[in-house]
C-alpha cells in the first residue's frame, strides 16, 4: 500500500506552484438516506407537536454538512438540539416580557391616535434581522473543516439597524434597492466571519447583481398576472442570487466562484408544485370519500353532514384534520427533499473554490456562539441565509 | 491487501495509515495508526499522541469514511480512516463510540417529554386559563381597564365613523333607559353610553365601563323593553369583566397553542382553528352568563326579557344549520329566543320609556327616527 492509496477521493496534495486547478465542491449524501431521514423526522414532529423540529434541523444539516466536501476533505457539524432548545427557551423568556411591553405600548399608543400603533411592528422587524445575524453565528461556530471551525464577531444589533435603513430604502424605491441592500448586508455578515485566523470579506456588488436580475424585477406584475410564470421567475432570482452571493465570498486567500446555470432551479420549484398539486388533489378525494363514508354509515343527508359553509359532523371534522396533517407532513417531506438537500447538492456541484491552498495551515481562534438567535429566529419565524 | 492475512502483532502488519486533523490548525496530517493499548498517531518526525479507546467517539462522515474525536483530545481533533479493515479495527476496540449519539430510546424520551408537556398545555388552556382569567380580570387596575377601553373607544369610533349621537331629547331618554337599567345592576355612575351613528344592528360593551349601542339596533327596535333587554345584557358583560377576562384569556390561549404547534403544518390554520374552538366556548360561556343577568335585569325592572331576544332574532334570523356550532361565539339566537321565553312574564312594573321619549330615543341620531 504506498501513500496515496488511502485517499480515493480529491487529487493528491499538490506540491508544485501555480497554476493550480480550482479545488472541488463535492455533495456526496445519499438521497435515500436523506428521505428516510426527514420522513422519520417529519413523523415524529407530528407526534410530538412540532418539539422534535429542533433535533429534526439538527439532524438534516449533520447530512448535509458531513457529506459536503472541499478539497476532499468533508466538512462537520456540531451543533446538537439541546442547544436549539435551550436557545428556543432562553429566546422565549425574553420575548415573552417584550409581548407583553409592546401590549401595554400599544394600549398607550391607540389612545391618543387609532391604529398609530403599526408602527411597533418596526421592533419586531429589528428582533428578526438581529435573529438572522446570531443564527448566522450560530451555524458558523458549528462549522467545522480539516478539524478548524468558522466563527463570526460584530453585532447582532448593529446589523439589524443596517438592515432595517435598508429595508426602509428598498421600500422607498419599490424594490429598485435591493441588490444594494443585499450586498451591503453581506458584506457586513462576510466582513465578520473567519476560518480559524482567516478573515472573510464579501466582494459582490449591488451593480452586479442589479444586472443580472432588473428585468426580473421589472417584469415580476407579469408574474402577478400570469401565474405559471412565477415558479420560473423565482428560480430564476433564486438562481442568480446564489451565483452573485457565493462568488462574492472570500476567506482569507480562498474564493468562491459559482457557475450556477440561471435554469438551475426551474426543475425543483416545478416538482414541488407539482407534488403540491397532488397532495391536494389526494386531500380533496379522500375528504369526499369521508364525506360519503359518513354520510352513508350515519343515514343523514348531504345536507345535514355539510350545511351551510362548514362541516356539521364531528366525525367527519376529525377525519379531515387527520387527513391535513397527513398532508402537511408529506408536504414538509416534499420541501425538504427539494428545495433543501437537492438545492444544496445542485448549487455545490457548481461551485468552485480557488486558493485553497491558503487554508492548508489555518490555526484555529474564535469563541463558540449561543443558540440565542436560532431561538428568535424560530419565535419570530424569520429565516435567512 | 485483499489475500494479506492480519496477525496481531504489530511488527507484521501494513502500514496503517490515516489522515489527522490536530483541532489546533487545518494542516492536513498523514499518520500511521498503531492499535496498542492505547490508540497511537504517528505524524513522521513528531512525537506520538495516544487516545485510549474508551474516549475515542464517532464524528459524523461521509459514508465509506470513519471519522473519530477523542473526549480528552482538544475537541475538534479528528483521526479519518478510510480503509475499511482498519476501520473495523479501531472500532471493534472502541467500546464507547456511540455512546454519545441519540439512540431509539433517546428518540422515545424526547416524544415522551414532548407529549407531556403537550398535554401540560392543553390542560393550562383548558382550566387554568379560565382560572387564571376569572381571577385576574378583577384584580386589573381599573386606571389599566380604563385605558385599554380608550383605546378601544378611539378605533370603534374611527371604524364607525367618529361621533356620537346627541339630540337632546334623545340623550335624555337614553340616559333615562340607561340610568334605570344601571341602578338596577349596582353599577356606579362611571359607566358611560351612547348611541353610535351606524346602521350595523348591534350593541357592545368595552372594559372601562362603557356601553355603545349602534344606530342600526335602535332602528330595529319596537319598544323600549327590547332595546332595555340588550343594554342589559351588555351591562352584564361589565359587570362580570367580560373584556378583561377574554382579553387575558385569549392572550394566553393564542400564546400557548403558539407554542404548542411551533411550525409543525408550516401554517397558522391548525393554531388558528384550535384557537377559535377554545375560545368560541369560552365566549359562548360569558354569553350565557350575560342573558342570566339580563333575565335577573329585566325581572328586577318588572319588565319581560323576551322582547329583546326577539329582537335578536328578528336581527340574525335561524342561526342552526349554518357552520359548526362548536365554533359559534354566542348561543344560537333561537336558543337564546327559547330560553328567554321561559322567563317571560306579565309586565309588573311601570314601562321603562313613556311614548314621547321612546320616540325621541328612536331620533337620538338626528331626523325623525325609522319606524
Ligand atoms: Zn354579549
Amino acid at each position: 500500500m504506498n501513500d496515496f492509496q488511502w485517499a480515493p477521493v480529491g487529487p493528491p496534495l499538490p506540491v508544485s506552484p501555480p497554476p493550480l486547478p480550482p479545488a472541488r465542491v463535492d455533495f456526496t449524501g445519499d438521497r435515500g438516506d436523506f428521505r428516510r431521514l426527514v420522513t422519520k423526522g417529519a413523523a415524529l414532529e407530528l407526534v410530538t407537536f412540532g418539539f422534535y423540529r429542533f433535533w429534526l434541523v439538527t439532524d438534516i444539516r449533520r447530512h448535509l454538512w458531513s457529506n459536503t466536501s472541499v478539497n476532499g476533505d468533508a466538512a462537520e457539524y456540531t451543533g446538537r438540539a439541546k442547544e436549539l432548545l435551550l436557545g428556543f427557551l432562553f429566546a422565549l423568556a425574553i420575548l415573552v416580557p417584550i409581548y407583553l411591553a409592546y401590549f401595554l405600548v400599544t394600549i398607550e399608543v391607540e389612545r391618543f391616535q387609532g391604529f398609530a400603533s403599526t408602527p411597533l411592528f418596526i421592533s419586531f422587524y429589528a428582533f428578526g434581522q438581529f435573529a438572522i445575524y446570531r443564527a448566522r453565528r450560530y451555524r458558523l461556530t458549528r462549522t467545522v473543516w480539516r478539524g478548524v471551525r468558522f466563527w463570526m464577531d460584530g453585532s447582532g444589533w448593529a446589523y439589524s439597524l443596517r438592515a432595517m435603513l435598508w429595508g426602509l430604502l428598498v421600500f422607498l424605491t419599490l424594490g429598485l434597492a435591493l441588490p444594494w441592500r443585499e450586498a451591503s448586508l453581506e458584506r457586513y455578515k462576510m466582513q465578520h466571519s473567519h476560518y480559524g485566523d482567516l478573515n472573510g470579506d464579501f466582494v459582490g456588488d449591488g451593480w452586479t447583481f442589479f444586472k443580472r436580475g432588473w428585468w426580473l424585477w421589472l417584469l415580476s406584475p407579469v408574474a402577478i398576472i400570469i401565474f405559471p410564470l412565477a415558479p420560473f421567475f423565482y428560480a430564476e432570482f433564486k438562481a442568480r442570487q446564489w451565483r452573485w452571493w457565493l462568488s462574492g465570498i472570500r476567506i482569507g486567500g480562498v474564493s468562491l466562484e459559482s457557475k450556477l446555470p440561471h435554469d438551475a432551479f426551474y426543475g425543483l420549484y416545478w416538482k414541488v408544485i407539482g407534488w403540491t398539486m397532488l397532495l391536494s388533489m389526494a386531500l380533496g378525494m379522500y375528504v369526499s370519500i369521508c364525506t360519503a363514508l359518513v354520510v352513508k354509515l350515519g343515514g343523514g343527508s348531504l345536507e345535514d353532514v355539510v350545511g351551510g359553509d362548514g362541516f356539521n359532523s364531528i366525525p367527519l371534522l376529525a377525519l379531515t384534520v387527520i387527513g391535513y396533517f397527513a398532508m402537511a407532513l408529506a408536504f414538509n417531506i416534499v420541501m425538504r427533499v427539494y428545495l433543501q438537500r437537492d438545492l444544496w447538492a445542485k448549487v455545490l456541484e457548481t461551485t468552485h473554490v480557488h486558493g485553497i491552498e491558503a487554508a492548508a495551515n489555518v490555526r484555529a481562534s474564535g469563541e463558540l456562539a449561543s443558540a440565542l438567535g436560532e431561538g428568535f429566529a424560530d419565535g419570530l419565524d424569520v429565516a435567512g441565509f | 491487501m485483499s489475500d494479506v492475512s492480519q496477525p496481531i502483532a504489530a511488527a507484521e502488519q501494513p502500514p496503517r495509515i490515516a489522515i489527522f486533523f490536530d483541532g489546533v490548525t487545518s494542516r492536513r496530517r498523514e499518520v500511521t495508526l498503531a492499535l496498542l493499548d492505547q490508540l497511537e498517531i504517528v505524524e513522521t518526525g513528531e512525537a506520538a499522541i495516544r487516545w485510549a479507546y474508551a474516549d475515542i467517539r464517532r464524528a459524523d462522515s461521509p459514508a465509506g469514511l470513519l471519522r473519530l474525536s477523542c473526549t480528552s483530545a482538544p475537541p475538534l481533533a479528528r483521526l479519518e480512516v478510510r480503509d475499511t479493515q482498519l476501520a473495523s479495527d479501531i472500532v471493534t476496540r472502541c467500546a464507547r463510540l456511540d455512546e454519545h449519539r441519540t439512540s431509539r430510546r433517546g428518540v422515545a424520551k424526547i416524544v415522551g417529554w414532548s407529549v407531556a408537556a403537550a398535554a401540560s398545555l392543553v390542560a393550562v388552556v383548558l382550566f387554568g386559563m379560565p382560572l387564571a382569567a376569572d381571577r385576574l380580570a378583577p384584580l386589573v387596575p381599573e386606571a389599566l381597564q380604563q385605558r385599554i377601553g380608550d383605546a378601544a373607544e378611539v378605533q370603534v369610533k374611527a371604524i364607525f365613523g367618529g361621533g356620537v349621537c346627541n339630540d337632546p331629547e334623545g340623550q335624555a331618554a337614553f340616559t333615562k333607559l340607561v340610568n334605570r337599567i344601571r341602578d338596577a345592576a349596582g353599577l356606579d355612575a362611571s359607566v358611560k353610553s351612547a348611541v353610535l351613528p351606524t346602521s350595523v344592528p348591534n350593541a357592545f360593551a368595552l372594559p372601562g365601563g362603557k356601553v355603545y349601542m349602534l344606530k342600526g339596533l335602535l332602528d330595529r327596535a319596537d319598544n323600549p323593553d327590547e332595546v332595555a333587554g340588550i343594554l342589559a345584557h351588555e351591562f352584564g358583560h361589565l359587570k362580570h369583566h367580560d373584556n378583561m377576562r377574554g382579553l387575558i384569556y385569549n392572550g394566553g390561549t393564542s400564546f400557548l397553542i403558539g407554542l404548542l404547534f411551533g411550525d409543525v403544518t408550516g401554517s397558522s390554520a391548525v393554531i388558528f382553528a384550535s384557537r377559535s374552538v377554545v375560545e368560541a366556548s369560552y365566549s359562548r360561556d360569558a354569553e350565557q352568563a350575560a342573558d342570566t343577568f339580563a333575565i335577573e335585569m329585566m325581572h328586577a325592572l318588572g319588565r319581560s326579557p323576551k322582547p329583546a331576544a326577539e329582537l335578536m332574532y328578528r336581527i340574525t334570523g335561524k342561526e342552526g344549520g349554518k357552520g359548526i356550532t362548536i365554533l359559534a361565539s354566542h348561543p344560537l339566537t333561537e336558543d337564546r329566543l327559547a330560553r328567554m321565553t321561559k322567563e317571560d312574564q306579565p309586565p309588573s312594573g311601570p314601562p321603562l320609556l313613556t311614548a314621547q321619549e321612546w320616540k325621541a330615543l328612536k331620533g337620538i341620531c338626528g331626523g325623525s327616527g325609522k319606524v
